[in-house]
């Protein structure tokens, strides 16, 4: 396979896996579906972050980010600067997070998603008003367990020790 | 991690700085999204992009429910449209009586020389997008600007209000519900005719404020729309009243209610449009 002929593969892997992202947080959610559903759009911004960083990192976090607080009727900045946090820590800490395996790798991942939160939390509480319960929480549990099943989804797919070709 | 067509060294800015330059930025754009609500272009571009995916993606749920429909025993079937007629028989009678007293009403405030009430126009609406609860209850429904929606606007279903059209695009527009904290709506209790302020609480309830500790007001009591907002047109049921109590500290009832617009349950909505009230000389 040429290279030329590969990076094209893996801008499409990536680009399409972004584009579904979005396409499942514009399925009507509603209940307690919505109240636990995991971040599909930071979880794939954060994991090509960390599998490609030279493609993707700052910018496109901002824009999704922009998006999130479109969808929610937020004000606009406040996913933004939330997802830009976690995009800085996972840069911070991808040599790390890249020797471990899926379900440690997860726990690692698990403060980064928590701090995003909190951001947004934080944010909306200066800028909006305080949040109604702390249900604000759940979906970054579900997020963390996303992240281990994409993770191993990687690990089976490309074999082991290739996950860093993702 | 040099991959073929990367220099290894020659990374601009270090990844502190950049973090430290997109934070100003978001900063700046929260500041400038609440202050001065300055990003409505942005919004109405967001809103443009997500209207066709978000009515394709409207299409596996119904497919789900279409399929759920087509398997619902014929029994069931039967047994809702002899409801149904029934219903129907009795909405017609009160309909009859309703258009009588209109005619009478009428006629007695045009004896009375009272303004007549403005007539009322509505556009169905369907729901087309909820997000997250966590600082405001917004949902998103499919008509917009070029149907004649406006900001401001009151929306109901069925059982009774659901809230207020808050931000408007060209093909959608945002309403906040009324249990939306912050959203204030004027009503009167139906039983005894007091009125008063419901104020949303978030998480789907209400909070009737400002009621003295003797207030005649128990659960079960309905809250209707009092009008006097100009906003709202008069008696559209807003909520129940769930629970009542009274606490040392404060002089007012604390008064929590439910309401009864069925968000979670209806997908059908319908704006009000209030015609402008003509002045006559």
């Amino acid at each position: 396979m040429s290279a030329a002929s590969q990076t094209r593969d893996s801008w499409r892997r990536l680009l399409g896996s972004l584009v579904l992202a979005v396409l499942l947080e514009q399925l009507p959610w509603s209940g307690w579906l919505l109240t636990i559903r995991p971040d599909f759009v930071l979880v794939a911004v954060l994991f090509w972050v960390l599998h490609q960083p030279a493609r993707i990192g700052f910018g496109a976090a901002f824009f999704f980010g922009l998006l999130a607080d479109f969808q929610d009727g937020a004000v606009f900045g406040q996913h933004a600067i939330a997802y830009v946090i976690g995009v800085y820590l996972v840069l911070f800490l991808r040599l790390r997070l890249l020797q471990f395996d899926p379900i440690r790798q997860a726990a690692q991942l698990f403060p980064i998603l928590l701090t995003t939160q909190l951001v947004v939390l934080l944010v909306g509480w200066l800028a909006v008003n305080p949040p109604s319960g702390l249900a604000l929480l759940l979906p970054v549990f579900t997020s963390t367990l996303l992240w281990y099943l994409i993770a191993l989804f990687m690990r089976l797919w490309h074999g082991k020790g290739a996950q860093d070709r993702a | 991690m040099a991959t073929p067509g990367q220099l290894m060294f020659a990374r601009g800015l270090g990844p502190t700085t950049r973090l430290l330059f997109w934070l100003l930025l978001g900063a700046s754009l929260v500041v400038v999204d609440s202050r001065y609500h300055a990003l409505d272009g942005l919004r109405s571009g967001f809103s443009l992009l997500l209207r066709p995916v978000r009515e394709v993606m409207l299409a596996p749920g119904d497919v789900a429910s279409e399929l759920g429909g087509f398997f619902t025993r014929h029994r069931l079937l039967q047994k809702e449209r002899d409801a149904l007629l029934a219903e129907r028989t009795q909405l017609l009678a009160g309909m009859n009586e309703a258009r009588e007293l209109g005619r009478e009403n009428a006629e007695l405030r045009a004896l009375m020389q009272l303004q007549a009430r403005p007539g009322q126009q509505t556009i169905h609406a369907a729901l087309l997008y909820r997000g997250h609860d966590w600082f405001a209850q917004r949902i998103t429904i499919d008509q917009g600007a070029s149907s004649g929606v406006r900001s401001g606007l009151p929306v109901v279903d069925a059982n009774g209000l659901v809230g207020q059209v808050s931000r408007v695009y060209p093909l959608s527009s945002e309403v906040t519900q009324v249990s939306s904290p912050d959203q204030l709506t004027p009503v009167f209790v139906e039983r005894t005719g007091q009125r008063g302020l419901a104020g949303g609480l978030g998480q789907g309830r209400l909070e009737l404020r400002y009621m003295p500790t003797q207030t005649d007001i128990r659960p079960g009591d309905r809250l209707l729309t009092s009008g006097i907002d100009r906003v709202y047109p008069a008696g559209i049921p807003v909520g129940q009243v769930s629970r009542v109590s009274r606490s040392q500290a404060s002089p007012y009832l604390r008064v929590e209610s439910l309401p009864l617009a069925g968000i979670d349950r209806s997908r059908a909505v319908l704006v009000l449009i209030a015609e402008p009230r003509v002045t006559k000389p």
